[in-house]
């Protein structure tokens, strides 16, 4: 697919050497507006490290990362989030001790704005509203006083999205949102991400190749911290380079 | 709107009135109780005891700082009373040297306060858990010996022949020195200051602190600095602290250095254990409950810190949620009740 939009994301040159370790080495591509892509990789490949140096979560030692123009390079989350950029977590990362209701307000408030910081919660209604179409969108409406630590997992993991949601965010990044997902939890999880896309820039990190190839727009493999390949669905598919380190030899022999 | 949207709305605004008003039931029947017996004290004529609850709701309001740091931010404070200490000194020195003024004494407390306060956070939230108790710990004993040492504070004598004095509100005056007016000045500081506390817990400042203590590692990706937050928090808690310190020289007309000592900071944390952690209003009954126990028991014995010390494990045991997180539940349910049926 060709398009002549400048990408939403651009990373250039991205590495970070944690000793003697380069966990990621020199990793580029460009994220289209309203696309899904997706990285993809054997375990260890560096995945979720290249989110973390995304969203801010770590610094990156060299390279660039490039969000709608501006160099966002090493900035932390909240001001990545500002920028309108947000992410999930593979490891379901929620207040726990709080309800559904209250874990959604709170990523809602920043709808809200510093001027209302010392005005009630109960008359925020951007949040409120943003909230209560949240909870439908994710199907909640009957855990939304439950606490998040009392949830199924399969609750857990959609909660984890719709938090990741509630501000807004024109890019999104999801690590591995159907982790520990059912079958059927999947293919719904499959559904909702790619009625999100399109008013929404998707990355995405995951495990289960079907789904990938199904959804992405784009695809970039990983293999060992550096970039394998990238390219559309199909085409990654028949690398051969890729069908070795990540489909297997065997596999495909 | 779909009918369960709008369900679900009622539902949640049903549900923060009930906890809502179930806090300040507890905050009503506080100041119910205090007017009660200052109408018992005044009827009999009595000053000692009028003095020991005007102590207990002064180190009530020590206790309310510690809340917000335990209760909403996470960070257990074990030196709080070095602002608490602090805004005793400012406050007696401000009477005693400047102007015998309570407005000028507030005033100056106030502004001082947040300056302090906002250096000893800049250190203190550096950082988590035990460490933070432990650095907050260290700071009080680094100034309670240093104020110890200082001659020009006093040294370990402290301050004394602070003035009693006479302030002016609109409507009436109040004298330091009467024990009645005293006691109703200091429940409306201290309760005012509760109400302010609470409202600001309400606000999304307050919420993202409550975040903070349930998952700080999740709160950057909503947009927030928990740095910022604990700072702020830090600052609020160490005013309120300051605040009621302030009060003291204006009771006992002394400040002394033990103020600022582990024994005071150590109390206001069992206060709030024993009122009921994040409810902001159950260390106010902790410090009632503290301070009249130890008066009790120490007419009988002078080892009344080994009867407090185990009722003390005895309450922690048997209600870990202290008094107020104990008894919310029940009081929810029949305020959610009473909501139904009208």
């Amino acid at each position: 697919m060709i398009s002549t939009d400048p990408p939403i994301l651009s990373v250039r040159d991205l590495s970070v050497r944690f000793g003697a370790l380069v966990a990621v080495n020199a990793v580029s591509f460009d994220a289209m507006r309203g696309h899904i892509t997706s990285v993809i990789g054997p375990n260890g490949a560096g995945k979720s490290t290249l989110f973390n140096l995304i969203s801010g979560a770590i610094r990156p030692s060299s390279g660039r990362v490039v969000f709608e123009g501006q160099d966002v390079t090493g900035a932390p989350p909240y001001r990545m989030l500002a920028a309108g950029l947000s992410r999930s977590f593979q490891i379901t990362n929620l207040f726990f001790e709080l309800s559904v209701y209250e874990n959604l307000r709170l990523a809602a408030q920043f709808l809200e704005g510093a001027t209302r910081a010392l005005k009630p919660v109960s008359r925020s209604r951007l949040a409120q509203e943003r909230v209560e179409r949240l909870i439908e969108q994710f199907r909640l409406q009957h855990q939304a006083h439950e606490l998040a630590g009392y949830l199924s997992h399969g609750e857990q993991r959609r909660l984890e999205i719709a938090v990741a949601l509630a501000c807004r965010p024109r890019v999104l990044l999801l690590d591995e949102p159907t982790q520990g997902m059912s079958h059927a939890d999947t293919a719904e999880t499959e559904e909702m991400i790619k009625s999100l896309a399109g008013e929404l820039s998707i990355l995405l990190i995951e495990h289960d190749v079907d789904l990938v190839m199904n959804l992405s727009d784009h695809v970039v493999v990983m293999h060992q911290g550096a970039k394998l390949a990238e390219g559309p669905p199909a085409e990654v598919r028949a690398n051969p380079a890729v069908q070795a380190a990540y489909f297997g030899d065997a596999h495909h022999a | 709107m779909a009918e369960h949207l709008l369900a679900l709305r009622a539902a949640v605004m049903r549900r923060e009135r009930v906890s809502h008003s179930t806090l300040h039931f507890f905050a009503y029947a506080f100041i119910a109780l205090c007017l009660v017996f200052a109408a018992i004290a005044m009827a009999t004529g009595d000053v000692f005891f009028f003095r020991l609850a005007t102590e207990a709701l002064i180190f009530g309001g020590l206790a309310l700082a510690v809340d917000i740091l335990l209760g909403y931010t996470g960070l257990l404070s074990l030196g709080q009373a070095l602002f608490f200490g602090y805004g005793a000194y400012v406050s007696g020195l401000v009477l005693k040297e400047i102007e015998p003024s309570f407005w000028t004494a507030m005033g100056i407390v106030l502004v001082t306060a947040t300056a302090f306060g906002a250096i000893a956070g800049i250190i203190a939230i550096r950082a988590r858990g035990v460490y933070f108790a432990l650095i907050t710990f260290g700071l009080a004993q680094v100034v309670s010996k240093i104020v110890f040492n200082t001659r020009e504070l006093g040294a370990s004598d402290g301050i004394i022949g602070i003035p009693v004095i006479k302030t002016d509100f609109l409507l009436f005056q109040v004298d330091t020195g009467h024990a009645p007016s005293f006691f109703l000045l200091v429940l409306s500081i201290i309760v005012g200051l509760y109400f302010l506390v609470a409202y600001v817990m309400g606000t999304p400042f307050g919420r993202t602190l409550v975040a903070i203590r349930a998952n700080e590692s999740r709160v950057p990706f909503l947009g927030f600095h928990p740095w910022r937050y604990k700072l702020a928090a830090f600052i609020l808690a160490a005013n309120v602290a300051a605040l009621s310190g302030a009060l003291y020289p204006m009771l006992r007309g002394f400040v002394s250095p033990e103020l600022m000592f582990f024994q005071v900071s150590g109390n206001a944390v069992i206060m709030v254990i024993i009122g009921g952690v994040g409810t902001l209003i159950g260390p106010l009954y902790g410090a009632a409950i503290l301070t009249g126990l130890k008066s009790v028991i120490g007419t009988f014995t002078e080892h009344h810190l080994i009867v407090i010390g185990m009722l003390f494990v005895l309450s922690v045991i048997f209600f870990p949620k202290g008094l107020v997180g104990h008894a919310r539940p029940r009081i929810e349910r029949i305020l959610a009740a009473r909501g139904r049926e009208s």
